[in-house]
């Protein structure tokens, strides 16, 4: 029996979809295999994995856990630095930590971090399992000088969850890259 | 026009290919956008990986397979699309490709997720970038030819079973 008409150009469609996709696995791989910059076909994308290839300190972990890093607020051992936009910080954040945009540390860089020593701990964060702006803002400081900063992963989302001091910034002084709020020092407190 | 064909040429093969200026016109778009998109993909592999990452959609062990790959699925689909080969196949495709592009696009804007950092935002208004909306009504746009095409490829090789 003929297959009908509708018939035909389903199979037809699922063979040509099928010969597309094969061709675009074959030479995917291939020029993958050749080009000087192939990628693994299966990476660790983990936050850690991800600082530790770009910062070249594969011994090292950037990364601070959610209790270390309240313990550094508490014990006021660390400068936070909300690595999100003007506007995100202000409409809230840990507090006393300085907005320092990822996009505009270089132009930033001055006016947030003449107070901060080199040797100080530092905690980047912003917000989302994925969100790279701590990453990107916490190596361009590593690259900078600054030898003990760290990452908070997803860190906003997890500081609201842990219940810990937050604040918003209505008033003077919240401009980016300024502080989180008029006379407030950058240092948790 | 090259592809422009006679009532008696519309069978057999001859009926997958699309015909008349509009028909024409939608493939050479949709082509177009499928190769623009393509190269740079296919120059630099690793930022689509990280690109695809902030998506946060696909699997770890997906990702750098869908960087690899994807690009050159495009690549395909564009140069059929616009050299009128394998017609039904190339269409479907982009159709499908598109889609999901859009469909990830939404859902990651419904969750308050810039694709720029991978971070969530407060508005689709993302960073210092194009604003999240103007990439769903971008894309939205792509999908005009590629419906089209859908439907002249399959509304009307229904009709005339």
């Amino acid at each position: 029996m003929k297959p009908s008409a509708g018939n035909r150009i389903v199979l037809r469609t699922l063979l040509q979809s099928g010969a597309f996709i094969f061709l675009a696995i074959a030479v995917g791989l291939l020029t993958n295999q050749l080009r000087p910059d192939k990628l693994s076909l299966v990476s660790d994308w983990s936050m850690q994995s991800q600082l530790a290839e770009e910062s070249g300190l594969q011994d090292r972990g950037m990364l601070i856990s959610m209790e270390e890093a309240r313990e550094a607020f508490l014990s006021k051992k660390a400068f936070f630095l909300d690595a999100r936009p003007k506007e995100l910080y202000e409409a809230g954040h840990i507090k006393g930590a300085w907005n320092l945009p990822s996009e505009w540390a270089d132009q930033f860089f001055d006016k947030v971090m003449t107070e901060i020593p080199m040797d100080a701990m530092v905690i980047a964060y912003c917000d989302g399992e994925s969100c790279s702006l701590s990453k990107d803002l916490a190596l361009y400081l590593f690259f900078r000088g600054y030898d003990n900063v760290r990452v908070l992963v997803n860190g906003w989302s997890r500081w609201l969850e842990a219940g810990l001091p937050v604040t918003k910034s209505t008033d003077v002084g919240a401009e980016t890259g300024g502080r989180g709020e008029n006379g407030e020092r950058a240092k948790a407190e | 026009m090259g592809n422009v064909q006679k009532p008696s040429e519309r069978r057999g093969r001859g009926k997958w290919i699309s015909t008349g200026t509009p028909a024409f016109l939608a493939r050479l778009i949709l082509g177009a956008i499928f190769i623009y998109a393509a190269i740079d993909k296919i120059a630099h592999p690793q930022a689509f990986a990280e690109a695809v990452y902030k998506y946060q959609i696909l699997p770890e062990f997906l990702i750098n397979l869908t960087a690899i790959i994807l690009p050159w699925l495009e690549l395909c689909i564009a140069l059929f699309l616009i050299l009128g080969i394998w017609l039904p196949g190339a269409v479907f495709l982009s159709n499908f490709l598109l889609v999901c592009f859009f469909g990830a696009l939404v859902f990651n804007m419904t969750r308050g997720m810039d694709i720029h950092c991978g971070c969530f935002s407060v508005s689709a208004g993302g960073s210092n970038h194009a604003p999240m909306a103007w990439y769903v009504t971008r894309d939205s746009l792509f999908l005009v030819p590629a419906f089209y095409l859908f439907y002249r490829i399959f509304g009307f090789s229904e009709r005339h079973a």
